[in-house]
C-alpha cells in the first residue's frame, strides 16, 4: 500500500469497480446528480422560456443572459458534487469576462460558451439519469429479494410480491438466491460503467475546455497586457513632458536671464535674485515630479520585499494599515511588482471607502501566493465592469491571478487575489 | 514686438511672458491651445507668435496645424514653432509653403536668452530658422545622394549654417573664413543645386529646402 488510494487510477483497471467505499461513492453520485440534474435542467430551459416569450419587450435579453448564468452556475454545483463523489476534479472554466456597459454585459453573458456547455452535460446526462435509476435501481431490488427468498420460503412460504419470485420448492428457492447474488454482484459493476460515461461527460463540457481554451485566454491577457504597457508607457511621457520637463526649460529660461543680467553693465541684483529663486523652485519640483515619477515606474523600497515596501508605502500615505507578510521564498520580481501594485490600489481603496484600519496578509497558499486586505468599512464592494477592482483583476490576468470580493453591506470587506507560483 | 504665446503648460506660459517683457517686447496675448491661437492670431495680427507643438486637446501636433491653417490664411504671418521633440516630419510640413517667417526650435534653447530673441526677430523678419538639432535630423533623413551629394564637406557646412538663418557674414564668423570665401561657397552651392539667379526666388531659401528635401 502506497496509501495514495483514490488518487491513483490505474489506466487498464478503468473498469474494475474498486472497493465498496467507491462503489458507495459512486452510488451516491447517481442518487444526487440524478435528481439535481433534471431539476437544474427544468429550471433553466422555464428561465430560458420566459426569456425568449419576453424577449419582444426587451427584458427578455435580460432573462436569458439570467438563464445561461444559471446553466454555468448547475456547472458548477455538478463539478463540485463530481470532485466529492466521483473524485473527478476538472479545472473551472475561466470567468465571463465582463466589460463596462449593459449591452456589452448582455452579449458576454449570453454568449457564454461555458453556460451552453453546461447545458449540453445536463441534456446528455439525462439518459444516464435514466438509466442510472431503471438498471442498477431495478437490479437491487430484484437482488435483496431473490437472494433471502431461500429463509423467506423455509418459514413463510409462497411467493415474493417482486419480479414475481415463485419456486414450488425448496432448491428451486437456491436458484432464485444465485441469481440475486449475480444480480446484486453486477450492481457495482453497473454503477461504475455509469459513472465513467458521466466522468466523460464532466471531463468534456464542464471542464475550462483544454488547450484550445487556455490558447484564447493567453491570446487575450496577452492583448491586455501590451495594452496596459503601451498604456503606461503614454503615461510616463506625459508626465515627463508636462512635469519634470517643462520645469527644467522654466528653470533654463529663467537662470538664461539671470545669467545674461549678470554679464550686463549695471546689475539689478533684485531682479536677478528673484531669477535664481524661481530657478531654484523649478529645481525642487523637478526633482520631486522626477521621484513621483520614478517610484510609479519602479518603488526603490521594493528591492528590500514586499514588506519592507508595503509598510513604506503606508505610512508615507499616511493608511492606517497592518501589513504582515509570511512567504517562505521570495518570489520572482516579476510578480512581487504585481502584487506590489495590487495591494497598493486595495491600500489606497480601503483606506478611502471604510475609514477604518486595514489588515494586509500575504502568504504561500498551496502553490500560490495569496494576498488578502481586509478592513471593517461599510462593505458593498464589487468587481463591476470599468471599476477599479476589475482593472486589478484584469492586471492580474496574464499571471494567471484571479481576485475574489466578498463585502457583504455592512461589511467586512475582504479582498483575495491569487497568483500561482512558479515551482 | 508684439508677440502672441500659445503654450499649454502654465509655468512655461508665464516664464516666457516673463522673459519677452523683460527684454522690451510686448505679449498682446497668451494662450492655451490651438483653437484660441487662430483666435488670437486673427485678431492682434502680431509681428510674431511663439507657439508650442505639442498643445490640447488632441496633444499631437495641434500647434503644427493651427500653423499651416494661420499662414495660409495669412501670408506672411511669422510663427515660432517650439517643442521638446524635434519631428523632422513636422519641419517638412512647416516648411512646404516655401514662404519664410517660420522657425522651429527645441524648448532648451531659450536657455541662451539672446539667441532666443535673436531668432525671433529673424523669423519675424522673414528669415526661416531651424534648430541646429532639426537640421542634423533632416539631413540624416534625406540621406546623402542626389545633387546634395556633390557639395563638399565645406560646402555642406556652409549650407548647414545657411539652414539654420545664419546671414553670409555670420557664417564667416562661425567657420572662421573670410565673407569673400563664404560668398564663393554659396554661389557654388546654387550652381550645384541647380538655382540659377533670378528675381523673384530667394536662392536661399530654395537652397535650404532642397538641402532639406522638404
Amino acid at each position: 500500500m502506497t496509501g495514495r488510494g483514490a488518487a491513483t487510477e490505474v489506466p487498464h483497471r478503468v473498469w474494475w469497480p474498486g472497493p465498496p467505499r467507491r462503489t458507495a461513492r459512486e452510488t451516491g453520485w447517481l442518487v444526487v446528480a440524478g435528481v439535481a440534474s433534471p431539476l437544474a435542467l427544468a429550471t433553466v430551459i422555464a428561465v430560458f422560456t420566459v426569456g425568449v416569450a419576453l424577449s419582444p419587450l426587451g427584458l427578455g435579453v435580460l432573462v436569458i443572459a439570467g438563464a445561461v448564468r444559471g446553466m454555468r452556475v448547475a456547472g458548477a454545483l455538478h463539478r463540485w458534487l463530481a470532485a466529492v463523489l466521483l473524485r473527478e476534479q476538472v479545472r473551472p472554466p475561466a470567468p465571463v469576462h465582463l466589460r463596462p456597459g449593459l449591452w456589452r454585459w448582455v452579449v458576454a453573458r449570453v454568449g457564454d460558451r461555458h453556460g451552453w456547455r453546461a447545458l449540453a452535460y445536463l441534456v446528455l446526462r439525462l439518459p444516464v439519469a435514466f438509466a442510472g435509476f431503471a438498471v442498477a435501481g431495478s437490479l437491487a431490488v430484484f437482488g435483496v429479494p431473490a437472494v433471502t427468498y431461500p429463509v423467506v420460503w423455509f418459514f413463510a412460504g409462497g411467493s415474493l410480491p417482486v419480479y414475481d419470485i415463485f419456486s414450488r420448492t425448496w432448491p428451486g428457492t437456491l436458484l432464485w438466491a444465485v441469481g440475486g447474488v449475480v444480480a446484486l454482484a453486477a450492481v457495482p459493476w453497473i454503477v461504475h460503467a455509469l459513472a465513467f460515461a458521466d466522468r466523460q461527460l464532466v471531463r468534456f463540457l464542464l471542464s475550462d475546455g483544454g488547450l484550445l481554451q487556455r490558447l484564447r485566454f493567453l491570446e487575450e491577457t496577452r492583448a491586455t497586457a501590451l495594452d496596459d504597457a503601451a498604456q503606461q508607457l503614454r503615461r510616463i511621457e506625459r508626465d515627463l513632458h508636462d512635469g519634470a520637463q517643462a520645469q527644467l526649460v522654466a528653470m533654463a529660461m529663467k537662470l538664461g536671464l539671470a545669467k545674461e543680467e549678470l554679464a550686463g553693465a549695471d546689475i539689478d541684483l533684485d531682479q536677478v535674485r528673484t531669477l535664481v529663486d524661481a530657478a531654484h523652485g523649478n529645481a525642487k519640483q523637478a526633482l520631486v515630479e522626477l521621484r513621483d515619477l520614478a517610484r510609479g515606474i519602479h518603488p526603490a523600497a521594493l528591492d528590500k520585499g514586499l514588506d519592507v515596501s508595503l509598510s513604506t508605502v503606508a505610512t508615507s500615505a499616511g493608511i492606517d494599515a497592518t501589513v504582515s507578510v509570511d512567504l517562505p521564498r521570495r518570489p520572482p520580481p516579476t510578480l512581487e511588482t504585481i502584487v506590489y501594485f495590487a495591494a497598493v490600489e486595495l491600500m489606497t481603496n480601503a483606506a478611502k471607502h471604510s475609514g477604518s484600519p486595514c489588515l494586509v496578509r500575504i502568504e504561500e497558499y498551496g502553490e500560490a501566493l495569496r494576498l488578502s486586505v481586509s478592513d471593517h468599512g461599510p462593505g458593498g464592494a464589487g468587481i463591476m465592469p470599468g471599476g477599479g477592482l476589475a482593472g486589478i483583476a484584469e492586471r492580474l490576468r496574464p499571471v494567471d491571478g484571479e481576485l475574489r470580493v466578498s463585502s457583504p453591506p455592512g461589511g467586512p470587506t475582504m479582498v483575495t487575489a491569487e497568483l500561482p507560483l512558479p515551482r | 514686438m508684439r508677440i502672441v504665446i500659445a503654450e499649454d503648460s502654465t509655468i512655461l506660459r508665464h516664464g516666457l511672458v516673463e522673459l519677452l517683457g523683460l527684454r522690451g517686447h510686448e505679449v498682446v496675448a497668451a494662450v492655451k491651445d490651438g483653437e484660441q491661437l487662430r483666435t488670437a492670431v486673427h485678431e492682434h495680427r502680431p509681428d510674431v507668435s511663439v507657439v508650442d507643438i505639442r498643445m490640447p486637446p488632441s496633444h499631437t501636433d495641434e500647434g503644427l496645424r493651427a500653423t499651416i491653417d494661420l499662414r495660409a490664411q495669412l501670408p506672411g504671418c511669422a510663427i515660432l514653432l517650439f517643442s521638446q521633440y524635434v519631428e523632422t516630419n513636422y519641419a517638412q510640413q512647416l516648411l512646404a509653403d516655401q514662404a519664410g517667417g517660420v522657425g522651429y526650435l527645441l524648448k532648451d534653447r531659450v536657455a541662451e536668452v539672446s539667441d532666443f530673441l535673436d531668432a525671433l526677430r529673424r523669423v519675424a523678419g522673414g528669415e526661416t530658422v531651424l534648430d541646429p538639432e532639426v537640421v542634423r535630423q533632416l539631413f540624416a533623413a534625406t540621406g546623402r545622394s542626389g545633387p546634395l551629394a556633390e557639395l563638399t564637406a565645406r560646402e555642406r557646412e556652409v549650407l548647414d549654417l545657411m539652414a539654420q538663418g545664419r546671414s553670409n557674414s555670420a557664417i564667416a564668423t562661425g567657420l572662421f573664413l573670410s565673407a569673400g570665401s563664404v560668398e564663393k561657397y554659396v554661389t557654388s552651392i546654387f550652381t550645384k543645386l541647380g538655382l540659377p539667379p533670378s528675381e523673384g526666388d530667394n536662392r536661399r531659401v530654395l537652397a535650404v529646402l532642397r538641402y532639406l528635401g522638404a
